[in-house]
């Protein structure tokens, strides 16, 4: 039964002339763009962005293709109960090809039991397609899971292209430098996070986010103001739906 | 060389005492229930160990099953022994003897046996007489009566069973207790002494036979449903769930195939069954091939455990129920699809070298622990090896200033550090006093892109000359 899309936020400007960053909603098929050494960053963002209260102890479904990975790396379970994560929720699935991937990741779509689906694909994939998207979309909206599909550049560096799929919002994620703390510690994360495109919403901006330890998630900086919104503030009187904006040229992605 | 007296201790109260001694510490003059200090003083080369309480009543139970070859009827005969009723068993092995001959060979242990026509008067032979003693000519042990009674029956002269049985039974109820003399009584053969054979539960089974051969893969899945529906009546009477299905196709050319399903949780519905099945069926590396066709197919269900019949709530507290068991056939599915091996969790372990802090095991084994409580700051990602860079650091103990990792230089902005993490001395015989390892001074450190690492140093600069850097983690 297909339900409006929740959690989504109106284009209506806020105050100070910046848009509210949008969360990765329940039952909605979102996609993270990222390079090799953002890994961590990216699932942190994927981790903790989707969150509902209730689902503080349902489990996360993590699958990976490790062979096809651009950096050997594997899930710390004590520096996820740094970020407020329970490692015992982590359920970790490996799979051969994409092709498992991407089937076990439609069989944890189908489950309302889970917290987040994550996957972490790496390179271009010939699978993934609109078919395959919208399949998952399908899934999600009924059972209420986020769906989190990370695509990562490849071992020999090929970018993942962002394909036309059914994907609800479509983010580039970066890590960002942190403000110092005394005698130049690394002060609280921060990365910068770019709306590729929203299904239904203004896309291509950029928000500057630092962790939050006491809200465990991730917090827009406001005093940074680095924040830069693409469009005008609406017009006086009519509340008028922009229509969705395509991402630029790939010239914004980093590599 | 003699091994060395054994024995295994037990605590009561504040002091370790002797719980079993074998031939070697008994022909020493320890016996069970000496304290360990005394038994140590007498005998110095004394080996001990800790007795694992439930392991003898499991080794009794099993003793049981393997006993089961010679006559359906054996109960145990607690804390040590086993009851056989040999009614009518005792042909097939020739005569009563050569039966306890080879029932002895096929225990192991080092055991006693003892015939009688009643079962308490064989408990009281084997225990406290010898195989061929008349009844009454037991000690009056045989009754099992607590020390001071048994002392009481001494000064009172009464010696043997046979004194006992002379005496009238009123008044030895009235000084004894009624139960000894209902004791005396099934010894002596007056009353009778029943036991209860333990019965192994009837395994699940279902079967057909088709008299003509099916081949068509649909009628194939669709009897096996018919049998799973049928297994699952059989279980819910006796409210058990199934945690493995093996079907058996068997072929009218006399070859069987074999299906083996595993689940996580026990099932009894067929649906979840029947989707494993047909998970297990697409993952074969070769179709099955029916040949002229299936004309007997069988369904076992050898593992199963206990599954109490749900309550189908009414209320919206269902749906935390749903999906617990919608995640519980999720692993299934997967763990059918993927094998145990790819569907993991986490694990803690108690050692503070960050690589071996944690282990991955397979989902469908159990449930997840729970992990303890930390404030060390951790990298979420750790690289699996640690790669090695080259560094360039302020000696003895600066951070990196700068590093280059895959041919990309990174100028470090920001660090932390060190975190010192020493290897574990505590496994090494020397102890402290050796180095065993190389001690690794650990950095976070942040470069000018805001890429967070988390690098050490393989050894401190007194323990190596050179010592190599290395990246171990990502941090958020």
């Amino acid at each position: 039964m297909l339900t409006a899309p929740a959690d989504i936020h109106s284009p209506c400007s806020h105050p100070s002339g910046s848009l509210v960053i949008p969360k990765l909603s329940r039952g909605q098929l979102h996609e993270i763009h990222l390079s090799a050494a953002a890994l961590a960053t990216a699932m942190a963002f994927a981790f903790t962005a989707s969150g509902t209260p209730a689902g503080a102890s349902m489990p996360i479904l993590l699958v990976r293709a490790p062979r096809l990975a651009g950096i050997r790396a594997m899930p710390f379970g004590e520096g996820l109960a740094g970020l407020g994560i329970d490692p015992a929720r982590l359920l970790l699935v490996e799979a051969r090809d994409n092709l498992g991937l991407l089937r076990a990741v439609l069989d944890g779509a189908r489950c309302s039991g889970l917290a987040a689906v994550v996957a972490e694909t790496w390179g271009p994939i010939l699978e993934y397609d609109l078919t395959a998207s919208r399949r998952l979309v399908l899934a999600a909206e009924a059972s209420r899971v986020p769906v989190i599909v990370l695509r990562g550049c490849g071992v020999t560096g090929k970018r993942a292209e962002p394909r036309a799929s059914a994907a609800h919002t479509r983010w580039a994620i970066r890590p960002a430098p942190s403000t110092a703390l005394e005698a130049r510690a690394p002060g609280p994360p921060a990365l910068e996070a770019e709306l590729l495109r929203q299904r239904g919403g203004p896309s291509g901006m950029r928000w500057r986010l630092v962790w939050n330890d006491e809200y465990g998630c991730f917090q827009e900086d406001r005093a940074s103001g680095v924040a830069i919104p693409l469009q005008q503030p609406a017009l006086s009187g009519a509340v008028v739906p922009l229509s969705p904006l395509r991402a630029g040229p790939a010239a914004s992605l980093a590599a | 060389m003699a091994p060395a007296p054994f024995a295994l201790v037990a605590r009561s109260g504040n002091a370790l005492r002797l719980a079993a001694v074998d031939a070697a510490a008994q022909r020493q003059g320890l016996t069970v229930g000496m304290a360990l200090a005394d038994a140590r003083a007498r005998c110095p080369a004394l080996v001990s160990q800790p007795q694992d309480p439930a392991a003898a009543p499991r080794a009794l139970q099993a003793l049981a099953a393997r006993m089961q070859r010679f006559t359906p009827m054996v109960a145990l005969d607690p804390p040590d022994g086993l009851m056989l009723d040999i009614t009518g068993c005792a042909h097939l092995c020739g005569t009563e003897a050569e039966l306890a001959a080879q029932a002895m060979v096929e225990a192991g242990y080092t055991a006693r046996h003892a015939f009688a026509d009643h079962a308490a008067a064989a408990r009281a032979l084997v225990r406290y007489g010898s195989a061929e003693q008349d009844v009454r000519a037991l000690p009056v042990m045989a009754v099992e009566l607590p020390t001071d009674a048994l002392s009481g029956l001494r000064r009172a002269g009464l010696v043997t069973l046979g004194d006992l049985a002379r005496r009238p039974m009123a008044g030895l109820a009235a000084r004894f207790g009624e139960d000894m003399v209902g004791r005396l009584r099934a010894i002596l053969g007056e009353a009778g002494s029943p036991i209860a054979p333990r019965n192994a539960p009837a395994p699940i089974r279902a079967e057909a036979r088709f008299a003509e051969p099916i081949a068509r893969t649909e009628d194939v899945l669709a009897a096996i449903e018919g049998l799973l529906h049928d297994a699952a009546r059989q279980m819910e009477a006796r409210q058990i769930g199934g945690r493995r299905f093996a079907v058996m196709l068997g072929r009218c050319d006399g070859m069987r195939l074999r299906l083996g399903v595993e689940t996580g949780l026990p099932l009894r519905a067929p649906a979840p069954v029947m989707r494993l099945l047909q998970e297990r069926i697409d993952s074969l590396a070769d179709p099955l091939d029916p040949g002229f066709g299936f004309d007997r197919i069988a369904l076992a269900v050898p593992r199963t455990e206990p599954l109490a019949a749900r309550q189908i709530a009414l209320t919206g507290d269902a749906h935390a129920h749903t999906d617990t068991s919608c995640v519980a056939a999720l692993i299934d599915r997967l763990t059918t699809r993927l094998g145990a091996g790819n569907v993991l969790r986490l694990h803690p372990r108690d050692t503070h070298i960050p690589e071996a802090s944690q282990h991955f095991a397979p989902a469908s084994q159990g449930p997840p622990t729970v992990w303890p409580a930390s404030s060390l700051l951790r990298p979420t990602f750790l690289l699996d090896p640690p790669q090695p860079i080259t560094a360039l650091a302020g000696v003895p103990d600066g951070p990196p200033q700068r590093f280059r990792w895959q041919g990309q230089l990174h100028e470090v902005t920001r660090a932390e550090g060190p975190e010192r993490i020493a290897p574990e001395w505590w496994h090494d015989p020397v102890g402290h006093h050796s180095p065993g390892g190389l001690t690794r001074d650990y950095y976070r450190v942040e470069d000018a892109g805001g890429q967070r690492f988390w690098v050490f140093r393989h050894g401190l600069f007194d323990e190596r000359a050179d010592p190599k850097w290395y990246l171990h983690g990502l941090f958020v």
